[in-house]
């Protein structure tokens, strides 16, 4: 109970007025979180110990990364398939321009500069792509990103010849893996970076506001005259931007470019938004929602890891996660109406 | 059409006691009575949000009543549902069509009565029977073509076409002649005495006073969700029916505007609409005075004003703006302009429901450095503008971060007036401004539109309805199919000579 | 009374509309395909080749048609990748296990094992079906979760293992068999097909099925039970992915996890688009998907051919889909700009 007063308490300052079951209502996620926590823990000791939660908090770090990526395009009604193919480029990409440049023989400036250069251009060429296909071509976003989905792991295997890049420069892996500031580890430091940007972003401009509008009545937001094109093409850079910045991340941690590092990962960051309270309907999210969900799967998996639950089990408990998720989302639609 | 012929019963075919019906807080229908007898045309007369759809889709069966008996044929009628309706006879024919976009016409008129033997479709008595029906009919349609390659007005032939398929003992019809032709109109008015005499019952939903006048055996009038009165229709003057409806004298009802026309701030041009609903239109709208369009629904008036907006686009012709041209308008471009639009629509085009009234009233004003600053919203001065904003437009409750969603019509349309005094405008385009809202806030935004106008302001209203736009407007174009049929400046503007004169001009112009 | 309807000027730019949305350009591309491969390379039509075609397309027809009947009523199927996968080990297991008890009764053995694992395609296609209609969660999520838990559970059954075990007479018989020159798997296809094709134009599920993914209010008003049809289409969709697992394990000879997946699931979404089945639902026909299904077969088969890289041939999909839909937007013609 004691997390649900916190819970509701901190909500309080929030400036919109929350009816008390809606307060209520934002406290389950973390209370459910609290009591998956606690079960594990009743498991297993070593669920609570501090190196573990370390451990949590680091997982989370890069699916949270990926699910705010998703809030943001989910935000807009739209979603990408594409994201973990994305990955896998940009992967590929930022390690084959890093190996190359160490190979003409720059320095260790240099090569950071060319694979974050390289892979976050695959990463925005590829949400450019999306955006002009979903908003100017007016091609539903599902099919556009089905569509960039297949062109980036085309991309990736072609570049790799399908097999990992090696020559990622350990101050590569040093800066966006292995190292830490006061202790915490860089994963976690730049996705709370990244995710107190993005909260700012959402919440106090205008662009984020937009996002908001759009999601929620796109045609009004147009008749209103905002440049409803322009903010699509945006958001969809901005959600492969922040993939790209995870795939480098991910390549720090592996110290290889991989073509296959993307994997799952369009539907994991999708189940965490949508876990997390993100709605698909549009119009309703944010950073909260993307990390909360995140830090549900991750706990949820590693629990299940610690306590011996087979991988396969795993899949079909995510599964039903998932539904459980966007059905309780319907419900408190309806009991808002 | 199989039409059952029943001697005349002692009781009326349907008959309505103490209906009422609430949706979220909202009461639609407050006790209504309703009496509908066999072979008769009962019009429901009302103004926009008096209660004549709920209660037309009570009948029908598509909202079930919150209290009240329905009796039908004789029997108490529960639990109905469209299906049901159908079953016994009940046939409605709504303004928004129930129609399939992709499936033929004939695929639409059996949906959901299909003629079938084991889940099989029997297609060719099918198109048998839907040919006969249509030729019975006298309709200009084919039953083989899809519907989205069908013109509005074939569309609801149609719909009216399905309504009369099976046995029919009430036909509902609503505005059934708001996009018809003079010719499709007249066949429709032959097949509704046809049914009167096979002793089928009427409900006919219009504001039109030429088809009351040509249909009607009796006329109930129904005022914010109540029964006001029903009449005998030979007995009742115009006037008399539309002081029933708007429950006051017609002079009380719309402000007294000081028109003084001025410069000419937007000039239309030869305007052709990419989807040809607006036809070679040249248009013009003074600062100082109220524009008015009228015209049926269809006839291209609304996309003119969202084609000077930029929501629509145009093929040819050219538009000017003080003067200046406007090459390919765009709503942010318009805004700067100083052109702002009020949609019909306001759910679909309007508000973002889901969000609070203080972003959805600066929605359009987030290029202003009152509301942001390189791109950072100023939180504080926009909740101090809007709030103040609405304040002033008396908005109730005035909590500026409830949601828009919570709010009543006529609130609704105040946040979208409060849109306008976020930033600098000269022109404004008002799409059926009083649709969905109650009178006291139609009061309020006649007043708005006054001080607009009196401030200098262009203001052009585009309304289907007639009384209030021949009421507010110091010129009135009136369109047809696309073209401009008529422009009048008012110049005997009493009452009842308003009325009358509107209706004969109406008519003049449809048969021009 | 009706050529004076369709004379019109703006009804016969329409109907030429719509006989071109009808026809559709693809039956064109594939004869184009097919005449530019057989002139470049003799192996094309090659006999082995030309079996290899029908069987891989045969497979992917089956399940884009489930697909396609979805899509039209509004819906998506994430899941039938995940099915085909378990209906194959499902399949194999259930054979092995009944072989053991009943060995010889191939009949039985081979009833038991196909009645299984279409069993598993009408549970998840139930589950599917009345998440959707029922509980109205969206149809995205739901076949997304059901793709997990059903992936999971193929796993679980078979650790990823092959599963052998089955009558020789399945595998030999049946699966690799050939009649009138044609494999197994086209003559089901065609079957299917057809089926598939009777049920959209004549009978009132297809008929409903059009009418709620076409507008479901208007469905609704006219007294269409909407639930009832959702459910089957992704019963029916389920099955035919189960149907297809079946066909591929009777292929191959064992049973196995990884069989469909994500690719399969994929390029049935990919067919049914091209073939001019539309996202907004209430659009699309059968016989244009299976052709669809037949030219992106193709389509792979002629860039194996052709040396193109196999990593590469994803980015020929994918810029054939998004060109397919991003055309028939376009040509649809923006009415309004909002």
């Amino acid at each position: 109970m004691s997390d649900l007063e916190l819970t509701v308490a901190a909500k309080d300052t929030d400036r919109p007025k929350l009816t008390l079951g809606h307060r209520l209502w934002s406290a389950v996620l973390p209370v459910a979180l609290a009591v998956l926590l606690l079960g594990f823990a009743a498991v297993n000791r070593g669920v609570l110990s501090p190196a573990n939660l370390l451990n949590i908090a680091q997982q989370t770090s890069y699916l949270a990364l990926f699910a705010m990526a998703q809030t943001v395009v989910i935000l807009t009604r739209g979603f990408d398939l594409a994201l973990g193919p994305t990955v896998s480029m940009v992967s590929v990409g930022s390690a084959l321009a890093m190996a190359g440049a160490t190979a003409s023989g720059h320095g260790a400036g240099a090569v950071l500069l060319a694979g974050l250069g390289a892979g976050f251009a695959l990463g925005i060429a590829c949400g450019l792509f999306n955006g002009v296909v979903v908003a100017l071509l007016g091609v539903n976003p599902f099919v556009a990103t089905l569509g960039s989905y297949n062109i980036a792991i085309g991309i990736a295997t072609t570049l790799s010849a399908g097999r990992p890049v090696q020559g990622v420069p350990a101050p590569f892996s040093q800066i966006f893996y292995s190292g830490s500031t006061f202790g915490v580890p860089a994963a976690i430091v730049i996705t709370v970076a990244v995710g107190i940007a993005l909260h700012l972003l959402l919440a106090r401009t205008v662009f984020g506001r937009s996002l908001y509008l759009i999601g929620t009545n796109p045609r009004a937001a147009a008749v209103a005259g905002m440049p409803v094109k322009r903010i699509l093409v945006a958001t969809y850079v901005l959600c492969s931007g922040l993939a790209a910045l995870g795939a480098i991340m991910m390549t720090a941690r592996t110290g290889s470019g991989e073509p296959n590092l993307g994997g799952a990962l369009s539907l994991q960051a999708i189940a965490g938004a949508v876990v997390g309270g993100t709605s698909l309907a549009g119009g309703r999210g944010g950073v909260g929602t993307a990390v909360l969900g995140a830090l549900f799967i991750t706990i949820l998996s590693n629990g299940m890891n610690l306590t011996r639950i087979d991988g396969y089990v795993q899949m079909v408990v995510l599964g039903a996660i998932v539904i459980m998720g966007v059905l309780l989302d319907r419900l408190r639609q309806e009991r808002r109406q | 059409m199989n039409v059952e012929i029943d001697p005349r019963p002692a009781e009326p075919l349907l008959q309505l006691r103490g209906i009422s019906k609430r949706f979220t807080g909202v009461r639609a229908l407050d006790r209504v009575d309703l009496d509908v007898r066999a072979g008769e045309l009962h019009v429901l007369f009302g103004e926009n949000g008096a209660g004549k759809s709920t209660l037309i889709n009570v009948v029908s069966g598509t909202f079930p009543p919150d209290e009240g008996t329905f009796r039908f044929g004789g029997e108490e009628i529960r639990h109905l549902t469209p299906q049901r309706a159908r079953e016994t006879g009940i046939s409605p024919v709504f303004q928004e069509f129930s129609l399939i976009p992709s499936l033929t016409v004939e695929e639409n008129l059996f949906l959901g009565r299909e003629i079938t033997r084991g889940g099989m479709l029997r297609a060719r008595e099918m198109r048998k029977r839907a040919r006969a029906l249509i030729d019975e009919l006298g309709f200009d349609l084919n039953p083989a073509q899809r519907i989205d390659d069908l013109s509005r007005a074939h569309q609801q032939m149609a719909e009216i076409a399905k309504a009369l398929l099976g046995r029919v003992r009430l036909l509902i019809l609503d505005e059934p002649t708001a996009s018809l032709t003079e010719r499709e109109t007249g066949r429709l008015f032959e097949l509704i005495a046809r049914l009167k005499s096979q002793n089928v019952g009427l409900i006919y939903v219009s504001h039109r006073m030429r088809e009351i006048r040509a249909l009607a055996d009796r006329v109930t009038v129904l005022r914010d969700g109540r029964h006001i009165r029903t009449l005998d229709a030979a007995k009742s003057t115009d006037g008399e029916l539309v002081e029933l409806m708007t429950g006051r004298t017609i002079d009380l009802l719309f402000p007294t505007i000081a028109h003084q026309p001025d410069k000419v701030m937007v000039d239309v041009e030869n305007l052709t609409l990419a989807d040809g609903s607006v036809r070679e239109v040249n248009f013009h709208a003074r600062a100082g005075e109220i524009t008015g369009i009228a015209g049926l629904v269809g006839c291209g008036k609304s996309e003119l004003i969202r084609a000077i907006y930029g929501i629509e686009r145009a093929s040819a012709g050219a538009i000017r703006i003080d003067g200046a041209p406007y090459e390919s308008p765009r709503p942010s471009h318009s805004l700067k302009r100083g052109v702002a639009y009020f949609p019909a629509n306001r759910i679909a085009e309007g508000l973002a429901l889901s969000r609070p009234i203080r972003e959805n009233a600066s929605m359009t004003g987030l290029d202003l450095p009152a509301f942001a600053r390189f791109g950072v919203i100023r939180q504080a001065a926009e909740r101090v503008t809007i709030a103040g904003i609405m304040t002033q437009l008396q908005l109730r409750p005035p909590n500026i971060e409830r949601s828009a969603g919570a709010l009543s019509g006529g609130n609704r349309q105040k946040v979208m007036l409060g849109r306008a005094l976020t930033r600098e405008l000269t022109v404004f385009l008002f799409d059926e401004p009083s649709v969905g809202i109650d009178v006291g806030a139609k009061l309020e935004v006649y007043e708005f539109m006054k001080r607009l106008v009196e401030a200098g302001a262009a203001v052009i209203v585009v309304s289907s309805e007639l009384p209030e736009v021949l009421a507010l407007s110091n010129r009135l174009y009136v369109m047809h199919q696309g073209r401009i049929a008529a422009e009048l400046t008012g110049a005997a503007k009493t009452e009842q000579n308003v009325l009358s004169s509107f209706f004969r001009d109406h008519l003049a112009t449809e048969v021009a | 009374m009706n050529t004076a309807l369709v004379a019109t000027a703006p009804r016969g730019l329409v109907s030429l509309r719509s006989i071109a949305g009808r026809i559709g350009l693809l039956p064109a591309l594939l004869v184009v395909l097919v005449a530019g491969m057989s002139a470049v390379d003799a192996q094309f039509y090659g006999i082995i080749n030309v079996l290899n075609i029908l069987r891989n397309a045969s497979l992917l027809a089956i399940v884009a048609c489930g697909q396609a009947l979805v899509i039209i009523a509004g819906g998506f199927d994430l899941s039938v990748g995940a099915v085909v996968a378990l209906a194959s080990v499902v399949t194999a297991k259930t054979m092995a296990a009944t072989a053991a008890a009943f060995p010889g009764s191939n009949v039985l053995i081979i009833a038991s094992g196909v009645a299984a694992g279409l069993g598993c395609g009408v549970a998840v296609g139930l589950v599917n079906g009345f998440c959707v209609a029922k509980l109205k969660v969206s149809g995205f999520v739901v076949t997304l979760g059901t793709m997990s838990a059903t992936a999971g559970v193929g796993l679980m059954i078979t650790n990823g293992i092959p599963v052998y075990g089955m009558p020789e007479v399945f595998v030999k018989g049946f699966g690799r068999a050939q009649a009138f020159g044609l494999p197994t798997a086209a003559h089901v296809a065609l079957i299917v097909i057809l089926v598939m094709v009777f049920a959209q134009r004549r009978t009132l599920f297809g008929r409903y099925v059009y009418a709620i993914g076409g507008n479901v209010d208007a469905a609704v008003v006219s007294g269409v039970t909407i639930q009832r049809h959702i459910v089957g289409t992704y019963v029916v969709s389920s099955v035919l992915a189960a149907l297809t697992g079946i066909l591929l394990t009777a292929q191959v000879g064992s049973g196995q996890a990884s069989f469909g997946g994500d690719r399969m699931m994929l390029q049935s979404i990919a067919a049914a688009v091209i073939g001019g089945v539309s996202l907004r639902g209430g659009v699309g026909r059968i016989e244009i998907v299976a052709i669809s299904a037949l030219f992106l077969t193709i389509l792979g088969n002629a860039l194996n051919l052709l040396h193109v890289d196999s990593r590469l041939q994803p980015v020929f999909l994918g810029v054939i889909m998004v060109a397919a839909v991003a055309l028939d937007e376009l040509s649809r013609g923006s009415k309004s700009r909002v």
